[in-house]
């Protein structure tokens, strides 16, 4: 009786086999009848020869793959370094900062309402001669923020005296910058990063609540 | 005999009634596309309306000249493959 099944078993698989060779073969002839009536069609309709073109035409627009240049055959950073200048206040800025530069310098981007709320917070707490181009640096986009000479406005300098836990990534008696993200009436929130070779590094995120004119709670 | 294409008759019937027949179909049409089959078929086509004529060439003469090309140019890793989903299905499928 086993014998048998195995048999019968082998019948069906062999049935099966052939069903499955016979499914296949449908499908196949479905797909050439599918394409022959597409192609009548578009024969018929007249757009089948619409993609033909002549050999100059192709070699025109072939891709380009020289290094430095795109797909077209532009240059693609030749404006990397030019320098713009800004309509609203007129200084020159770098074309890559310059959209960034725009939205703070009109008062239309999405942040530059904070920023200025953030100025007259600052500008009242701290007697510091905070100058009007501060719309450049903001915490939002830190890609570009580096610590160098020609940094100005909202960065405080300071020196760091001791290091102990909560800082990282600098050393004792270090410069670091600051920047503020966010200030109420009487609490600043700093972080310090840093910026080497192309890594940001944090230094500490601190609060720092101003009790009174003598008195600081900063915490890490 | 009639036991047989019974079951086949119910098999084709679970094909298309579960729509995995209309799956097989997309992937097929899919996996033909992407290995230039559909390309070299109508390239094919290109000689046979240059050959009959642009006014005149008729869906017959087409599937005539077509279907025996194209089936035997189907790669076989997509025969392979159509196969194994068919066998699974019925695997699953067929008492």
């Amino acid at each position: 009786m086993k014998m048998e099944e195995v048999s019968m078993s082998s019948l069906d698989n062999s049935k099966l086999e052939g069903l499955a060779q016979d499914i296949l073969s449908d499908l196949v002839e479905d797909a050439c009848l599918g394409l022959c009536f597409d192609v009548h069609r578009a024969v018929k309709q007249g757009y089948f020869f619409l993609d033909d073109t002549d050999q100059e035409s192709m070699r025109d627009f072939e891709i380009v793959d020289q290094p430095g240049l795109d797909v077209f055959g532009q240059v693609y950073n030749q404006w990397k370094n030019k320098e713009c200048v800004c309509p609203n206040c007129s200084r020159s800025i770098a074309a890559s900062r310059f959209a960034p530069h725009l939205e703070k310098c009109l008062g239309m981007g999405r942040n530059s309402s904070r920023i200025a709320n953030r100025r007259i917070v600052t500008g009242n707490n701290a007697n510091n001669k905070s100058e009007s181009d501060q719309e450049d640096n903001d915490d939002v986009n830190d890609n570009d923020w580096s610590y160098g000479a020609e940094k100005k406005g909202n960065a405080l300098a300071l020196h760091l005296l001791c290091v102990s836990g909560g800082v990282q990534n600098v050393e004792w008696n270090e410069r670091i910058y600051f920047k503020i993200f966010g200030s109420t009436m009487n609490c600043l929130s700093l972080t310090a990063k840093k910026r080497k070779s192309d890594k940001v590094h944090y230094i500490f995120n601190i609060k720092i609540l101003l009790l009174d004119d003598l008195t600081i709670i900063m915490f890490f | 005999m009639s036991k047989d294409s019974r079951m086949r008759a119910t098999i084709n019937q679970k094909l298309t009634e579960m729509g995995e027949r209309d799956r097989l179909k997309e992937l097929l049409r899919a996996k033909l596309t992407e290995c230039g089959w559909k390309d070299q078929m109508k390239a094919h086509c290109k000689e046979v309306i240059k050959e009959k004529g642009l006014e005149h060439v008729t869906v017959e003469d087409l599937v005539v000249e077509i279907t025996p090309k194209g089936r035997a140019l189907v790669p076989d890793s997509v025969k392979k493959e159509l196969l194994h989903r068919i066998r699974a299905f019925l695997s699953q499928h067929a008492t």
